[in-house]
């Protein structure tokens, strides 16, 4: 019963936000948050559920990004397909790059996706024909919804990237509870367990790195139509990259909402804190960042989700093996 | 009979606050977005610096030819001080989107300067357009940032297309006093601003009808250049062209000496002249060829700018450098169109600064003026210069109207001086 | 083309240097320290302060960032590191990145963003070896490199701490049988690695700038060459130091210098794709 109005009120809350904070910044923020939450979601459905813990999701919001925007603006392509084209586009890379990275493990397959990314963003950066390392920018253009371009207030951008996010979780959750979604548990527990199951996991390996490839990639476009200009060092960088592991990793990752949470903690602490204290120029709000994350990493790996799931972590034991532990302390 | 008593008291407090009300000169905010932390944090002091100077000569009483610095405030405005509110962007494009929405819309500032990276003025000056603010640059040098036909945006210092002109044009000047050159060779960070660069230099060398022997970019924050400079030295150029940051611009020097490249000139944008790079290379960067708008010994010809350095250096301590000069504009211009315009709204503000006319007394720089196309908002009178590193300092060699020395040509060998 | 092979031995030596700390951290523990570049960072400055303060030459300050980032090392192990050993991979990848934004920005708020340079290093200046000029910084820091490296696997192979830590390298279990110390060893390593890299850091500032984000690229780097010369194979660590050092200026003289990380980082992908556990790896 709590859960459900906590739910329903948490609804309402993203419904009305715009009514209760008109102002251009805190609707900018609540826009970055929601980007950033749909990442996540992008994120967690490699990462969280089928244990591919990627560190180059900016490599898909920057092909999103830039595919819409260059059919926009070099071919007059409305933004709407070029956000579908970007989406495939973005698959297509994914299941290119992801396939022989399929039977990576841990540290080698988060290790690949920084090279991968780098690479992304090296060929972007000396392209010619997207601007190389001037970017692009996206004309002001009247037409709303049709152009997807707002001029007149943030609040439609706003709704929009609330239902991405949604879309996005929706997706996440019909996966979660589909055949895929427990294949992508048993691939996460080991892989010795999937193959005496007998599932082909690159097939879903593949299959999750091509979902989560096509929704950075539309928060990508979004992202482009949002700020009217992307270069490589704004979509195509690792802290981007970063920034999305640690979002969903506070707000607690393989869990549905975690994104969301992570997003809506750490986003507006970043934005309000240089707000606040980046005019003296210092760098606090990074120390604070680094802090927390490190904190949450050692003290509650589930992130805030796992508050509210799990009560108070507790200590992981280990599993009953054959092995002498030793009575004391330095030996060697 | 109450009533009207009441009026009249009420009216006579009213008559008497009013002079109160008038006597208090009202604060006009000014939004000004510069990256405070991260990678180029150092500059991001520097313009702010420059840009604090101005608004304290606009608020106090100096006697200089500088507009509005004889008077206190701005006196169209009953004396209103200018109030700078410092923005962070990071060096981010997308902070630059968010800072200026929250200084108009929180800190209720009137107009916006800064960002001195281009691409975060190309997102700041988006969202001054979309809000209709004022926007006057003086401190980025994309030549894109004016051709996209902004209504609210301008922008009083050159840029990159006419400092790349500049240095054909020395060259071409330099021919007329002997000195051939036939192959010029890029070299170019690859950001924003040096392929911005970079591709300007190509151009203008077809035009110029010099032969391009090398167009190499590389990664600002290269750990190691040597086959960047490799390549330069099998392409065998008369004059490198150079765009670069502080950091690769150390590097690329320490890494010429250690692999014994020596064109006849190395002419360069940017990087060359930050504080810090002079005092780390020391004799190692004799005969390089900067372009700026600002130099300490146009003092010389125009003693305003001696004593602008002189309130510059007593209240930070350094001598102005560039980036500090290049800020320092900006506010100028808006007081100057807030003085005229008489008012805060922003559409007569536009209006007031596309009527800016300043002199050639009236900057700090070797120009004409300040004076804005109305199509593009471009400064029309806004020029380079071109300086050298003489003795460890920085001389301005041309235009050769306006320099202070002759050009050492060609460059000396490693270990002179 | 000769001269740039050397070049790239001599920055790739500098590069196995940085890895080595790495791979042996990654060897014992099964922890990538993504705050790797952030070691180095802080091995530069102490380097720097040691000269700008007291003028001591960043060649004898070595054993002093040596020292303080084996600490440094230790301490993190202690109080963040170990506690997410028995945690999920996720807490464990992450720990350190979050590690490595904290002593970044640190760096920033105590020292400033600015870029520092010792300015009269005792070692400058380039040395002609017939038709080769090599960079003297840049040579002895390689020759440090070997040296250290040598040193270490001495330390590995013939002390018992050594031993202890090669043998929970190759299989912990094994190791807690036999009554090793396993948290000591993994302490101890985390320190090793971080002292490794901090002298690194030491060399690397005789030539190169300091600021508090030069750990980024170096880092990213180290993990793809250890990730090549496989994990925990301080062998396999040089071996890729010095292979990605060549690629890198190699591809950069003959290729196009904007692409040549590009071409390492293709290197990486394309060598663990046909060979996991990387080259020397098990």
């Amino acid at each position: 019963m709590v859960k459900i109005s906590l739910a329903a009120a948490a609804v309402l809350l993203a419904l009305g936000f715009p009514l209760l904070f008109s102002g251009p910044f805190p609707l900018h923020v609540a826009i970055v948050t929601l980007i950033f939450a749909g990442l996540g979601v992008a994120w967690n459905i490699m990462g969280g559920y089928a244990g591919m813990f990627s560190f180059g999701t900016a490599a898909f919001f920057g092909i999103g990004a830039y595919t819409s925007t260059w059919l926009s603006t070099a071919h007059g392509v409305n933004p709407w397909l070029g956000l579908l084209a970007g989406g495939a586009a973005s698959a297509l890379v994914a299941a290119a790059i992801g396939w022989p990275c399929s039977n990576l493990r841990g540290h080698y397959f988060a290790i690949a996706s920084i090279a991968f990314a780098e690479i992304v963003r090296t060929h972007f950066n000396n392209w010619k024909l997207v601007g190389a390392a001037e970017g692009l920018m996206i004309p002001i253009r009247d037409g709303g919804l049709r152009v997807f371009q707002f001029n007149q207030s943030k609040a439609p951008y706003y709704f929009i990237a609330l239902a991405f996010l949604a879309l996005a979780l929706l997706a996440c959750r019909a996966i979660s509870r589909s055949r895929m979604g427990y294949y992508f548990r048993a691939i996460k527990e080991s892989h010795e367990l999937a193959m005496v199951l007998g599932i082909s996991f690159v097939r879903y390996r593949l299959a999750a790195i091509m979902i989560a490839a096509f929704i950075a990639a539309a928060c990508g476009t979004l992202y482009a139509q949002y700020v009217l200009y992307i270069d490589p060092e704004s979509v195509l960088i690792l802290s981007v990259s970063v920034q999305v592991v640690l979002v969903t990793m506070l707000g607690g990752a393989g869990s549905l909402f975690g994104p969301v949470i992570g997003a809506a903690v750490l986003v507006p602490l970043s934005e309000i804190t240089r707000a606040q204290l980046g005019a003296r120029g210092t760098g606090v709000d990074m120390i604070l960042y680094g802090a927390l994350i490190t904190l949450i990493s050692v003290y509650q790996p589930k992130g805030i989700w796992g508050f509210f799931a799990g009560g108070l972590p507790r200590r992981k034991r280990p599993a009953p093996q054959p092995r002498l532990e030793p009575s004391s302390p330095g030996v060697a | 009979m109450l009533n009207a008593k009441r009026t009249l008291l009420l009216a006579a407090a009213a008559l008497i606050a009013l002079p109160a009300l008038a006597e208090n000169p009202k604060v006009i905010k000014i939004g000004a977005v510069y990256p405070l932390t991260g990678n180029i944090a150092s500059t991001g002091l520097d313009c702010r610096r420059g840009a604090e100077l101005a608004v304290d000569i606009i608020n106090g009483k100096y006697d200089l030819d500088l507009p509005l610095a004889r008077t206190e405030g701005i006196p169209g405005l009953g004396g209103a001080k200018l109030e700078l509110v410092f923005a962070d962007t990071k060096g981010e494009p997308k902070n630059g989107l968010g800072e200026v929405e929250r200084l108009v819309s929180q800190e209720k500032v009137v107009a916006i300067i800064g960002a001195y990276q281009s691409s975060v003025t190309k997102t700041a000056s988006q969202a001054t357009e979309r809000l209709h603010i004022p926007y006057v640059c003086s401190d980025s040098s994309s030549p894109t940032l004016t051709q996209r036909g902004f209504k609210y945006f301008f922008r009083a210092s050159p840029h990159d297309a006419l400092f790349a002109r500049d240095q054909f044009n020395f060259l071409k000047d330099m021919e007329k006093k002997g000195q051939k050159v036939k192959r010029i060779a890029v070299l170019y960070e690859n950001t924003e601003f040096g392929s911005n660069v970079g591709k300007e230099v190509v151009k203008l060398a077809q035009e110029f009808g010099y032969e391009l022997v090398a167009d190499i970019s590389y990664a600002a924050n290269a750990t190691d250049v040597t086959s960047e400079v490799g390549r330069l030295i099998k392409a065998k150029p008369d004059v490198l062209m150079h765009a670069s940051y502080i950091t690769d611009a150390i590097l690329f020097t320490k890494t010429f000496k250690e692999m014994n490249f020596r064109p006849k000139a190395i002419m360069t944008f940017a990087g060359y002249i930050e504080p810090a790079y002079l005092p780390t290379v020391k004799q190692d960067a004799e005969g390089i060829v900067v372009r700026s708008t600002f130099a300490l010994d146009l003092a010389a010809r125009k003693p305003l700018v001696a004593k602008v350095n002189e309130l510059f250096k007593k209240k930070y301590g350094t001598e102005m450098s560039e980036n500090a000069a290049r800020s320092f504009t900006a506010p100028f211009v808006l007081a100057a169109a807030l003085d005229r315009a008489k008012t805060t709204d922003p559409d007569a503000l536009v209006k007031a600064i596309e009527a800016t006319s300043f002199g050639p007394g009236q900057v700090i720089y070797p120009w004409e003026g300040v004076k804005f196309d109305p199509q593009t908002h471009q400064n029309v009178f806004a020029r380079g210069i071109l300086v050298q590193i003489q003795k460890q300092q920085y001389v301005t060699v041309w235009p050769f109207d306006s320099a202070a020395a002759e050009p050492l040509w060609p460059l000396p060998p490693w270990g002179t001086n | 083309m000769l001269q740039q092979l050397a070049n790239g031995v001599l920055i790739g030596c500098v590069y196995s240097l940085i890895a080595i700390g790495l791979t042996l951290i990654w060897g014992v523990m099964n922890i990538v320290n993504f705050a790797h570049g952030e070691f180095l960072m802080l091995g530069m400055f102490v380097a720097f302060w040691g000269y700008a303060l007291w003028g001591i030459d960043p060649l004898w300050s070595i054993p002093a960032s040596a020292a303080l980032l084996f600490l440094l090392g230790l301490a993190i192990y202690r109080f963040a590191v170990s506690k997410v050993m028995k945690g999920p991979m996720l807490a464990q990848l992450v720990v350190t990145f979050g590690i490595s934004i904290f002593l970044a920005n640190l760096a920033v708020l105590l020292w400033t963003p600015d870029f520092r340079l010792i300015d009269k290093p005792l070692l400058a200046g380039t040395w002609n070896l017939g038709p080769l000029q090599i960079s003297v910084p840049k040579a002895v820091a390689s020759a440090g490199s070997v040296l250290v490296s040598g040193a270490l696997l001495l330390f590995l192979q013939r002390t018992r701490t050594g031993k202890a830590i090669l043998a929970v390298e190759m299989n912990r279990d094994s190791a807690l049988l036999v009554g090793i110390d396993t948290e000591r060893v993994n302490a101890l390593s985390f320190g090793i690695g971080a002292a490794l890299v901090g002298i690194a850091g030491g060399f690397l500032a005789m030539y190169y700038y300091i600021y508090p984000q030069v750990g980024g690229l170096f880092g990213t780097l180290s993990f793809c060459i250890v990730a090549l010369g496989g994990f925990g194979s301080i062998g396999g660590a040089f071996a890729a130091g010095l292979l990605v050092g060549i690629v890198q200026t190699l591809a950069g003289y003959f290729f196009d210098p904007a692409y040549k990380y590009a071409v390492v980082f293709l290197l990486y992908l394309l060598v663990v794709w046909f060979r996991p556990q990387g080259l020397r790896g098990w």
